[in-house]
């Protein structure tokens, strides 16, 4: 009895360390972002750009963009997550500030679980600033469905965070980081973003949460599995 | 004495690979009569399907030898895995060329989105990264990367098959096993398939072999050029 409330403070306390120093990490890279606000302004900008190209290549059939509109929230969405981790990565490697990180820290993967927030955070603002001018743009009104709209992103952006950030950790330490991080990264995100566009898609259409439920359950289910994997091997990741 | 007898297996290997792909091919071009509803073009089901098994035991391996080397950390099971990788890609590759020839008379089209042929596709796209990573990747953490990436590419693919299911299927129902049991093929058909896909894993499991022992040889190498090195230095 007595070993086994012993291992339970034990677990506890580790755990409590775990999230502080999740906590200590998320706040340092916000708190850098707050004072250069880089990686928001490139992701935004970028994820706009995407939307307008879009807008050039569909035409003014207001019909097709109604149709394809949910595809290029996603597609925007996804380039300006590879260019936020690209820009994350690079801040990380100058003057080699990830090393002094790595030495501070009691497990490893607390470095994981504060950049997947980060990372979740300013695609969170991105999605804030750029949804409501797609809606403006293409006549689309986003609002009405806003709470299925909540559920169907929260999942798609904790996805591609989780994946994201696995992948740019990788590719921080490849020769040529800015290819191998999307050629990495968007293959194996292609699942997500099958069901993110469709759900998306179908709710724009004014179908209801049960006709999504199948792809929210993909979504959900792929956030689990890479989230739960992605613990275990991260340690491989960043083990010098 | 041990390298004697690994080239005497691998001799044996190959004549048995020799002899099953002849009959193989005896069968498919000479004795099995063609299918009464798609003639000819039916007979490159034989190779496309054996093709496709292949592919995916060969990523199977990949996966497993990359759990095999996170956790030994030995540089055997990191040549098995990139030896069956390349060997994979090689055979999906086939896949995909295949497809579209048996595809255009029968269907009307090269190609069609449709839940097989885009996942075969995927997996040829994140194998092809898989082989580039190994590429560009700094070299102390290049295997265990490769590695990494041998697992999350493996646990993706039921993910894919899910997604892509959704879509409008348009690939034959796999003609194996079909409801109650029963197998779309007369038996002259699966006799001659089982054959060739026992001549396709024979060749899958020959590459590897000597693959693997090239990734070897490779590697003692590069460590007798650093002992030299060192000498050299010294």
């Amino acid at each position: 009895m007595c070993k086994d409330s012993n291992s339970f403070i034990v677990l506890m306390s580790s755990s409590k360390i775990f999230l502080q120093q999740v906590l200590a990490l998320l706040a340092k890279d916000l708190k850098t972002e707050w004072r250069t606000r880089e990686i928001f302004t490139s992701m935004f900008v970028f994820a706009v750009l995407v939307v307008v190209v879009f807008n050039f290549a569909i035409g003014a059939d207001t019909e097709l963009i109604r149709q394809v509109v949910s595809g290029v929230v996603w597609v925007a969405l996804l380039f300006a997550t590879v260019l936020g981790l690209q820009r994350a990565a690079q801040m990380e490697t100058d003057e080699d500030s990830l090393q002094g990180v790595l030495l501070a820290l009691h497990d490893r993967s607390a470095l994981f679980v504060a950049k997947m927030l980060a990372q979740m955070l300013y695609l969170l603002m991105v999605v804030i600033c750029t949804l409501p001018l797609c809606g403006i743009w293409f006549r689309i009104d986003f609002i009405a469905r806003i709470g299925e709209l909540c559920l169907t992103f929260a999942l798609g952006m904790l996805g591609l965070s989780i994946i994201g950030t696995l992948f740019a950790m990788i590719a921080l330490h490849t020769r040529a980081c800015e290819v191998m991080l999307p050629i990495l990264f968007l293959p194996i995100s292609i699942p997500l973003i099958i069901a993110a566009v469709y759900a998306t898609g179908q709710l724009i259409d004014g179908k209801s949460l049960k006709d999504i439920s199948d792809y929210l359950i993909l979504m959900g289910v792929f956030d689990a599995v890479f989230f739960s994997l992605t613990l275990i091997i991260f340690d491989s990741v960043v083990e010098d | 004495m041990q390298k004697f007898s690994s080239m005497r297996y691998s001799i044996c290997h190959a004549i048995i690979m020799y002899i099953v792909m002849t009959v193989a091919i005896y069968l498919i071009f000479i004795d099995v009569p063609p299918d009464k509803m798609q003639g000819i073009v039916q007979k490159i089901f034989y190779f496309h399907v054996s093709s496709a098994l292949t592919m995916f035991f060969a990523f199977f391996v990949v996966c497993v030898a990359s759990i095999m080397y996170l956790w030994k950390n030995s540089d055997w099971w990191d040549a098995v895995a990139l030896s069956a990788a390349e060997i994979g890609v090689g055979f999906c590759t086939l896949v995909l060329i295949t497809g579209p020839i048996w595809a255009r008379p029968i269907w009307g089209t090269w190609w069609s989105w449709d839940p097989t042929l885009t996942l075969t596709l995927v997996l040829w796209l994140i194998y092809v990264a898989y082989l580039m990573l190994r590429l560009e990747a700094y070299d102390p953490k290049r295997a265990r990367f490769a590695a990494i990436l041998g697992i999350v590419g493996f646990v993706d693919v039921p993910l894919i098959r899910w997604s892509v299911e959704k879509w409008r299927t348009l690939h034959p129902k796999p003609v194996l096993m079909q409801e109650g049991g029963t197998t779309g093929l007369t038996p002259a058909m699966l006799l001659t398939f089982l054959v060739c896909l026992v001549a396709f894993l024979l060749l899958f499991f020959y590459l590897l072999r000597e693959r693997v022992s090239i990734a070897q040889s490779r590697h003692t190498l590069t460590v007798l050029r650093h002992k030299i090195d060192e000498i050299l230095v010294g």
